[in-house]
């Protein structure tokens, strides 16, 4: 009897090219039915339909079935590196880092000279904190293939050891490579900002926005060094393309706030900081930024509840004080401001104009000799700034309240001088009024005298390392210097503008 | 082009537009030529169906369907070429198909050529051979076969593989069906592109060169269909372009299944060069001598042998076609996205951005009918789109910079304050210290309050934590019941690091007019740092009047006549009656 003649079987791999089609085309409702199609007509024995099957799991967030399945790929063909990668990388999803470096490492013994396996290896030392590692093995993958996520990520690497030199080799070699990738130009630009250099870092932050001009990111941080140079208008334009972008993020209405309190549109900056700070409440900045705005208004019992709202949020800032101090001067109660100052006094390290305003508060209440004493630090910070940056710029506003200072406590005994005395005791609302007898005093004085005792005007940026696991927050700030009134008042403005941005995980 | 700035005409006349043409294909399965030598070029589309059933060779002549014929089986690539020097000088159509071509001369079928076999592994042809001979049983098999699998460079066949996916009971039969039949494997053709054989010529005799699952590449001998060239690719190929002529020098790019693309070259059977992308290509278009490729992650990218120029799309791509335009000399790349726009570049410049009422799935351009710029799309639902090129249409780079952003104009958002805001705001400035003063008085007199409470509350140990270093305790009670008997439950928990506490007990302070406990004295046993001891009474309500009054209880310490802590307790109301 003659055997019936055996059917043809269908060849296991036949529609591979169809579900990969679907596949990349992001169709996978369809590639799921031609998957389960092969997968019955093979009894699951096409490989390529699990593994796709276990990639579409994984972008649904089924990362553990995803595993499932990769290995089950790897059971079928141990040979095949894509599968281990797969399986390490469904791992690393699962945070399971430590698996996934050994499932790497078995795939980079069947495959040498992968940028994929070794780009990923790093980011997982990376995660396990093991940072020399990450290195070795990001520079390994940058050998094979020059890949702005691995330059990415070696910067971030070095920033986390500290080594901001390094990180911003990386990223310069990459912007090389890459010049026209928004993320690593705003992250070079970001990085100059923070070292200060501003003429590079405003280069990198334009390129940014030539190239993408809704980069939130870029947006702001270019906005912010607007902000600096008294661009209101320019910083406002860009910021409203942000705000379409990102309409609820806390530092674009503080920079928003700020910009139209450079403008003198106070109501409109109360109202930005206010949002803001509902945004983020326990923001110290915005609340230092409405304390300021507030005091600029006038209204120092509410510009009191936010500086000392501020300060419960960050007790180590002496310029938080010196605010607080000056409210409570105009609130007439000496006492606490005098502690206030003294606090200030005590926690601040560089900026002159806490010492300042408190030689001035002194004086006021005829302390001459502390408020000479005051006087005296102030000068020698002054004089510090001077010595560390030739390119120290300094208010005249402050300088001009400096000399009259200094002339005040010079000519202690002189009738002339004791005016100022009285004003001080004029009503905080009388202040704007009595701005007129500054200027015949202020203009006695010699040009020379003015500049040597100058005063700064500091636009410093501060830096604080906050390098935790999502990489650096970076905020800027500004320090600007307005006196209300001839020698009794102190207002100092102090606009904090920040930025905080995150990279991706 | 419905959004085409102002200053800028229309380019693009819609000819026809079937919404339920019925085609599901890609832009790899169609194609335009001149099928019967009359100068009218037909558009031959390979159509998969639904995907598994109801594969169709269409051919269309201006908006009818004008033959089809059936296809066995999924169609992966279609192209027309020319095969012979015969005259007319009539393009023969190739299908690919699984393992096979199948040629059509006009309209027909012609020829049928499959893929020679794969190599068979020797080890599994003997396991098999040994099976068949009765030597060893299908169990044994199944574990040799496991073992090849494992092991061998060389994969096994459709057949072993399918016997290892069986149940013990089904083997015996599987073998005997097939044990007889020579052992095959085979491989599908995954994409499907042309060479011209020794001349440019337009109708010049062309190769067809296919790209297969085994990821190999072979050029095809257009008249006596045999294998004139083998090259290999690290992975399966998925899209191939060609350019040049096999007997003078050639170039295939072919992008493949692992993200990458290669360039083979006529004197190596491996990549010449390889290009890695960031993720998978979708499309791949010549234009001249660069490639453009475009990705998953919404990027078109330039390259040569190195990377050019890369630039962001709004959509995800779905396909990508050339648009070449021979007689006004230029060139250019349609790429269809999931936004159901039909975008045109050159280079990185949009140059043209087609609204389309489906997302469209395949694209071709060229000369349809007797019109030589025509586009024909079919679109997701099964929709056939045809439209025309304006001979007015002029194609001008827009300025590569897009100008502000329309968000610039935008508004800004700023919350308006009332009336009442500005008054307050001067009241404020006028009685600013008033206010401060006052502030400061009800914050003074609330810490002040604040604090007497506290004190009080130390000093007669009346808080329900006990902060004293050697016996540190937490209480809370619970009243269950509604009456006349309620259950007290007290919890009490030792809150020291790792120091247990001993010699406590429970007394109670009540009204025992009202309540009649019936353990008013209670001794606690050691209490170990941490866990929560439950210690439970039960409490009688003796008064049928409906009032409810404190129970205090207090935690001592034996031989101590300070409470350690105390609770007030408000007992609820008992809702039953007392039984006489």
């Amino acid at each position: 009897i003659r055997a019936p003649k055996a059917p043809e079987l269908p060849i296991v791999e036949r529609r591979n090219w169809l579900i990969h089609q679907h596949y990349i085309r992001k169709d996978y409702e369809t590639c799921k039915v031609f998957i389960k199609e092969q997968l019955q007509e093979t009894n699951g024995m096409c490989e390529y339909a699990i593994y796709v099957q276990a990639l579409i799991l994984r972008l649904e967030g089924k990362i553990q079935q995803s595993l499932e399945l990769f290995q089950s790929c790897a059971i079928l063909n141990p040979s095949s590196t894509d599968n281990l990668k797969q399986v390490a990388r469904s791992l690393f999803l699962l945070g399971k880092h430590k698996a996934a470096v050994e499932f790497y490492h078995e795939a980079a013994r069947l495959s040498e000279k992968d940028w994929e396996i070794n780009h990923n290896l790093g980011v997982c030392c990376f995660f396990i904190k093991n940072f020399k590692h990450a290195e070795e093995h990001l520079n390994t993958a940058l050998q094979i293939n020059k890949h702005h996520k691995t330059f990415m990520m070696l910067g971030k690497v070095h920033l986390l050891t500290g080594d901001t030199d390094k990180a911003i080799d990386v990223y310069k070699r990459a912007v090389e490579n890459f010049p026209e990738n928004t993320e690593l130009l705003t992250t070079l630009g970001l990085l100059y900002l923070q070292l200060g250099k501003y003429q590079k870092a405003f280069e990198h932050l334009g390129n940014a926005l030539t190239y993408d001009p809704n980069n939130y990111k870029a947006i702001l941080a270019a906005g912010s060094m607007m902000q600096t140079h008294g661009d209101f208008d320019v910083a406002m334009n860009k910021y409203r393309v942000a705000a379409c972008a990102v309409p609820e993020s806390p530092p674009l209405w503080n920079n928003i706030g700020m910009c139209f309190f450079g403008k003198k549109k106070y109501v409109a900056a109360i109202s930005c900081l206010k949002r803001a700070h509902y945004l983020s409440p326990f923001d110290w900045k915005v609340l230092y930024n409405l304390g300021l705005v507030h005091l600029t208004m006038q209204q120092y019992a509410s510009a009191f509840h936010f500086l000392s709202a501020a300060i419960n949020l960050n007790s180590r800032m002496g310029e938080l004080y010196m605010l607080l101090a000056v409210a409570l001067t105009n609130l007439e109660d000496g006492e606490n401001a005098t502690r206030a100052y003294e606090q200030a006094v005590m926690l601040d390290e560089s900026n002159p104009l806490v010492n300042l305003n408190f030689s001035i508060f002194l004086y006021n209440h005829g302390d001459k000799k502390a408020a000479l004493d005051q006087y005296q630090e102030m000068e020698r910070k002054v004089n510090l700034l001077q010595d560390s940056s030739s390119s120290a710029e300094f208010d005249p506003e402050l300088m001009d309240m400096a000399q009259k200072m200094r002339a005040a406590l010079q000519v202690a005994d002189n009738v002339v001088w004791t005016k100022p005395g009285k004003d001080s005791k004029s009503k905080p609302n009388s202040a704007a009024a009595t701005k007129t007898p500054g200027a015949p005093l202020g203009s006695n004085q010699a040009l020379g005298q003015a500049m040597s005792s100058a005063v700064s005007y500091n636009k410093n940026i501060q830096l604080p390392t906050g390098t935790n696991f999502t990489f650096c927050r970076q905020e800027c700030e500004w320090v600007k210097t307005h006196s209300r009134e001839n020698v009794s008042v102190k207002l100092v403005q102090n606009a904090h503008s920040d930025l905080a941005w995150k990279s991706l995980p | 082009d419905s959004s085409l700035p102002r200053g800028q005409v229309w380019k693009w006349l819609d000819a026809h537009y079937d919404p339920v043409a019925g085609l599901y294909t890609f832009s790899s399965c169609v194609d335009l030529a001149d099928l019967s030598g009359d100068g009218e070029s037909r558009l031959v589309v390979g159509d998969l169906g639904s995907g598994l059933s109801g594969m169709k060779l269409k051919v269309f002549q201006g908006t009818a369907l004008l033959s089809e014929s059936t296809l066995l089986d999924l169609p992966t690539g279609l192209v027309a070429f020319f095969m012979d020097l015969h005259e007319p000088r009539i393009p023969a159509v190739a299908v690919a198909s699984g393992p096979c071509i199948y040629v059509y001369k006009n309209l027909r079928p012609y020829f049928k050529f499959t893929l020679p076999g794969l190599e068979v592994n020797p080890v599994e042809q003997d396991v098999w051979q040994q099976v068949k001979e009765g030597q060893i049983d299908p169990l044994t098999m199944k574990e040799m076969l496991e073992g090849i699998r494992k092991k061998a460079d060389v994969p096994l066949s459709v057949r072993s593989l399918r016997f290892l996916s069986l149940e013990t009971d089904e083997m015996d039969e599987f073998v005997q069906l097939h044990k007889q039949q020579p052992i095959k494997r085979q491989t599908v053709i995954t994409c499907v592109g042309t060479l011209k054989k020794s001349t440019a010529d337009e109708d010049g005799v062309s190769c067809l060169v296919i790209g297969t699952e085994s990821s190999n590449v072979y050029v095809l001998d257009p008249e006596a269909f045999i294998i004139l060239s083998k090259m290999s690719l690290p992975a399966p190929p998925t899209m191939i372009d060609v350019t040049g002529q096999f007997d003078v020098e050639f170039r295939i790019t072919v992008a493949c299944r692992n993200g990458n693309i290669y360039i083979l070259r006529r004197d190596s059977d491996k990549p010449k060069y390889s290009m890695e992308l960031s993720s998978h290509p979708v499309g791949l278009v010549r234009v001249g001598k660069n490639v453009v490729v475009g990705c998953t992650d919404e990027s078109l990218q330039g390259f040569t042998q190195k990377k050019l120029w890369r630039t962001t799309l709004p959509a995800p791509i779905i396909t990508m076609a050339a648009m070449d335009l021979p007689t006004r000399g230029f060139q250019g790349v349609l790429v269809g996205l999931a936004n159901c726009e039909v975008h045109l570049y050159r280079d990185k410049n949009l140059l043209s951005n087609i609204k389309t009422p489906d997302v469209v799935t395949s694209i071709c351009f060229g000369r349809y009918g007797r019109e030589d710029g025509t586009l024909i799309m079919t679109t997701k639902g099964g929709g056939l789109m045809v439209k025309i090129l304006k001979r007015t249409a002029i194609f001008d780079d827009r300025d590569g910079t897009p100008g502000p952003p329309l968000a610039q104009s935008v508004r800004l958002n700023v919350p308006k304050k009332t009336k009442l805001y500005v008054d307050q705001t001067l009241r404020e400035r006028e009685n600013g210290v008033a206010m401060h003063r006052a502030f400061y008085m009800d914050l003074s007199r609330m810490r002040l309050a604040a604090a007497k409470a506290y004190v009080k509350a130390l000093e007669s140990s009346l808080t329900p934590m006990s902060s004293s270093l050697s016996e540190p305790l937490k209480m809370n009670a619970v009243v269950q019941g509604l009456g006349p008997t309620f259950k007290l439950t007290l919890n009490m928990q030792n809150t020291a690091a790792c120091r247990p506490v001993m010699n406590l007990a429970i007394s109670f302070l009540y009204d025992e007019n009202l309540y009649r406990m019936r353990t008013p004295y209670l001794r606690i046993p050691l209490l170990v740092p941490g866990l929560i001891y439950p210690v439970e009474t039960l409490v009688e309500c003796t008064s049928d009047k409906g009032i409810s009054d404190i129970i205090k209880v207090f935690v001592l310490h034996e031989g101590k006549g300070c409470p350690l802590l105390t609770a007030h307790i408000n007992m609820p109301v008992s809702e039953g009656l007392m039984l006489n």
